[in-house]
């Protein structure tokens, strides 16, 4: 009998929680986004869960978010620098924008993270729409999203060939011969691009994994391509499994067409979770963290759709010119918003409280039992519309706690997830192949 | 009786040893710069010895091929120092980074980070980076010269101490019944507009525990004075001799004080490069040993670029060549005047030079009690409020400064028996600094930024 496929699963802490009431929950600590051993606490919780990884997201600025809510404080390296050290085997996935940071020191801070917790770094690259963002660098406008993607992928291509600029066995450390490194072996990059001039090497060896993994979030067609070029891991937003199967189907022919196998890129949407013990307690749940963030989530759909909250109302569908139109937001997530109109499309007569009970934080919403969760879990990774999910726990630590007590079981007993690490690193998590360094395969090829 | 003066000491990880031979000395991991274990155990002897820091030195970049000896830095120190704060309890953390080559509000939050996970032992050394290799990564330009650096400095300070500012204490509410996360009234835009940057704020991070992390300095020129004086709250020197030492003190503790702000609040702690061993006779030979393990080579290339000069052109038993202009360089003032100086009163040749000062910093070659010595007639003749400590080898030369030369200082009255504070300010005697009324932006109004 051959093994079955493995699901994967990355946690998608977002501080006190998804629901943009968490921090408000009775069961929460209302500043625990800033607590450090909270962050302990629940990185832990995630590891004797067996998930993949612990994932960060971020923008650098409040995000319009500290009057609502913590946001997303701590900046994402260090933080899990911190998770790494409480923590022996699960990965560590932080979002680092290609907006506002050059490649080197990108590059550096995930190889630094990468020895330091021994192979479990990888590195979200995201291009950042936050105008409250761009004010903080200086920039007033940033820039078109061809723009901003052009430079993405420079800067993708310059920070891979830094994590190559010293071969796997580039230390000899001959104490007795006086021979530290082989020069040979050591090598700048000398890259002179449109947005960038990076002479190299990087000043931190090839890590244990060879490189950090890479994941990428854009969801608009430039996304699309950067991830399939570039990816190992896409963190996606698809809120129906027609959406999803034909996300990945277009993403998988894209990898192709970029020469890399169909199956060398992990597809990971997001999935927000209320659970409870049965459906129904889980609707409580939900109704209560509903009731307490009231008109709040209003203003946050408005937010993800580009729109004022006043073209919105409760039980109305959304404004007809919203779902007609067919231009592209001139800035903003495009996944995030594409996620809701495409389920609004659909079925025209969903209010917007309807849709909020689908969709939220531009994700994907079940509410139920842990059989419920694990089916919806199952039913997608089945249908191979994904190889799993980054989970987004309503509120922090009770939801994961609940889902590593109670779901993870279930998963197990179905036999499509991991009862331990089979290996140390993030790579071996995920089930992709060490890379071999861009220059030894140049000069494998050139010496052939 | 008054209570003696007290030391801070912190312990600079420069590599696996300040000594270039270290890492061939069989008393390290060769390798160890790379490994989270070197650095967890370096912290956790630094702070069985009560120290007050790990400090951090930086460069964005590889000066040289590493083919004969591994070099001083790699990992990032931000999250190295996250590692190593994990694995203590109450040492404090301080990292190096570049205001050249990087943006203030990335800065200003990852120090601030790390203070919240930290509990309250970041600091922050700013530095303005002279290397050319360093700029090479960052842009097809030259290094920018040393003025140009400082004033980019200088307001890069000023924005991130202005981030740090800009939420009061207080401002984190947490009301979990009206929903108020934020008092709006207490967080504030800074809505810089400078020369260099253009930076909006606030920071997305409340603020820190320590109030602001620890900002240190380490320049000597002109404008790197000015810039310590203006904020600084401790600064790592090179002064080789007590009397160089004191003349530095009284300088800089002028300067503050002509800044508005007490001497006290500037800590000043040269750098202190230590190889012990029981007895004199012992550390001569072990420094010798390490001498031989490095070739002697290095530390000569170490000279003479910071006198700007190909090593090729140096010779060994001539005394240090003058420079006449030395405007002209774009390298560390602090390393030149220091060996300049002492070279040129003593008459010493390069090879006596290249000997003398491993590091470029003083360097002291004994038993524990002279160790002790050095540091005491330095803190008590107003040459420094402690040292940064540059072992020899890491962690076998730290180890020894703890096991031997601390109980000696403790019995001196001279430095603490035990922490007496959980911050890194506690430790060095700074105060939790009251928020600046620098450029304290309006309230803050989140629907400003929806609507942009």
């Amino acid at each position: 009998m051959t093994p079955r496929r493995q699901l994967h699963l990355g946690y998608n802490v977002l501080g006190d929680g998804m629901h943009p009431a968490a921090w408000r929950a009775p069961y929460t600590n209302p500043v625990g986004a800033l607590d450090p051993d909270q962050w302990t606490h629940v990185a832990r919780v995630a590891e004797r869960g067996t998930l993949d990884a612990i994932f960060l997201a971020d923008s650098p600025s409040l995000m319009g978010g500290a009057e609502g809510g913590p946001g997303l404080p701590f900046e994402p390296t260090v933080l899990l620098s911190h998770l790494a050290a409480v923590t022996e085997r699960i990965g560590l996935v932080g979002t680092v924008s290609t907006s506002f940071d050059q490649p080197y020191n990108v590059a550096r801070r995930f190889a630094s993270l990468d020895h330091l917790s021994r192979g479990r770094a990888g590195w979200n690259v995201v291009t950042s729409t936050d105008a409250s963002a761009a004010a903080n660098f200086g920039s007033a406008a940033h820039g078109a999203r061809d723009e901003r993607y052009a430079r993405a992928e420079e800067f993708v291509d310059v920070v891979n060939a830094l994590w190559d600029t010293w071969d796997d066995d580039a230390i000899v450390a001959d104490q007795a011969g006086g021979r530290f490194a082989d020069g040979g072996r050591v090598r700048p990059i000398d890259h002179h691009g449109r947005h960038f001039d990076v002479a190299g090497p990087l000043n931190v060896p090839r890590t244990p994994q060879g490189r950090p993994v890479v994941l990428q979030a854009g969801g608009s067609p430039a996304g699309l391509e950067l991830a399939a070029r570039t990816a190992d891991a896409v963190f996606a937003a698809q809120a129906s499994l027609e959406d999803a199967l034909a996300y990945t189907t277009d993403l998988r022919r894209r990898t192709v067409r970029h020469g890399r196998p169909a199956d060398s890129i992990r597809v990971l949407p997001g999935l927000s979770f209320v659970l409870g013990g049965t459906e129904e307690e889980a609707r409580r749940r939900n109704d209560e963290l509903n009731e307490i963030a009231g008109e709040d989530r209003l203003g946050t759909l408005a937010w993800q759709l580009g729109i004022d909250v006043t073209e919105l109302s409760w039980e109305a569908p959304l404004p007809d010119w919203l779902l007609d139109t067919t231009e592209l937001s001139t800035a903003g997530s495009q996944g995030s918003r594409e996620i809701v109109l495409n389920l609004a499309r659909r079925d025209r007569s969903l209010t917007a409280r309807q849709l909020l009970e689908r969709v939220i934080t531009w994700h994907r919403l079940v509410v139920g039992s842990p059989e419920q969760l694990a089916d919806a879990i199952e039913t997608w990774f089945v249908a191979g519309a994904v190889d799993g999910f980054n989970l987004m726990p309503d509120v922090n630590p009770s939801g994961l706690e609940a889902f590593v007590e109670h779901v993870v079981p279930i998963l197990r007993r179905r036999g499509i997830f991991r009862h331990e690490y089979e290996g140390t690193t993030l790579r071996d998590h995920l089930g992709l192949a060490r890379p071999t360094s861009a220059r030894r395969v140049a000069r494998t090829a050139a010496a052939a | 009786m008054s209570a003696r003066p007290q030391a801070s000491i912190g312990v600079n990880v420069l590599g696996v040893g300040c000594h270039s031979g270290a890492w061939r000395s069989g008393e390290t991991d060769p390798a160890g710069l790379y490994d989270v274990g070197f650095y967890q155990e370096v912290g956790r002897i630094a702070e069985r010895g009560t120290l007050d820091a790990i400090f951090l030195a930086d460069s964005p970049g590889l000066f040289a091929p590493p083919t004969t000896e591994p070099p001083f830095m790699g990992l990032e120190p931000t999250v190295t120092l996250t590692a190593i704060a994990a694995a203590t309890e109450r040492i404090g953390v301080v990292g190096t980074l570049s205001t050249s080559f990087n943006e203030p509000y990335n800065v200003a939050r990852r120090v601030a980070s790390l203070d919240h996970v930290s509990g309250g032992r970041a600091g922050f050394n700013a530095v303005t980076t002279y290397s050319e290799a360093a700029a090479a990564n960052f842009g097809d330009g030259p290094l920018p010269d040393h003025d140009h650096r400082y004033a980019r400095a200088d307001e890069f300070l000023d924005v991130v101490t202005a981030l740090w500012d800009g939420w009061e204490d207080g401002a984190l509410v947490g009301d979990v019944a009206t929903g108020r996360y934020v008092d709006p009234d207490r967080l504030h835009a800074i809505d810089h507009a400078g020369e260099h940057f253009s930076v909006r704020g606030p920071l997305n991070v409340p603020r820190s525990p320590q109030g602001r992390p620890v900002l240190v300095q380490a320049g000597a020129s002109e404008q790197g004075l000015r810039l310590a004086a203006r904020h600084a709250e401790a600064v790592f020197t090179s002064q080789l001799t007590l009397h160089d030492g004191q003349r530095y003190y009284a300088d800089l503790k002028a300067r503050v004080a002509r800044e508005g702000r007490d001497p006290a609040s500037l800590k000043v702690m040269p750098g202190l490069t230590t190889v012990i061993g029981g007895t004199e006779a012992e550390a001569a030979a072990r420094y010798a040993r390490l001498e031989e393990l490095a070739g002697g080579s290095s530390s000569l290339g170490q000279l003479a670029a910071t006198l700007g000069l190909d090593p090729d052109e140096l010779d060994l038993d001539a005394p240090v060549p003058e420079v006449a202009d030395r405007g002209s360089f774009n390298t560390s003032h602090g390393f030149y005047r220091s060996f300049l100086g002492v070279a040129r009163r003593e008459g010493l040749t390069v090879r006596q030079v290249v000997a003398r000062f491993q590091s470029g910093h003083r360097l002291v070659v004994g038993a524990p009690e002279q160790v002790a010595d050095t540091i005491e007639e330095w803190l008590l003749n107003g040459a420094a409020d402690g040292f940064n400590l540059m072992p020899d080898v890491f962690p076998s030369g730290l180890q020894t400064f703890v096991d031997h030369v601390v109980p000696i200082l403790r019995e001196r009255g001279i430095f603490r028996h035990e922490y007496t504070g959980s911050t890194l300010r506690d430790h060095l005697g700074l105060a939790r600094p009251a928020r600046s009324g620098r450029r304290s932006g309006a309230p803050w109004a989140a629907g400003d930024l929806r609507a942009a």
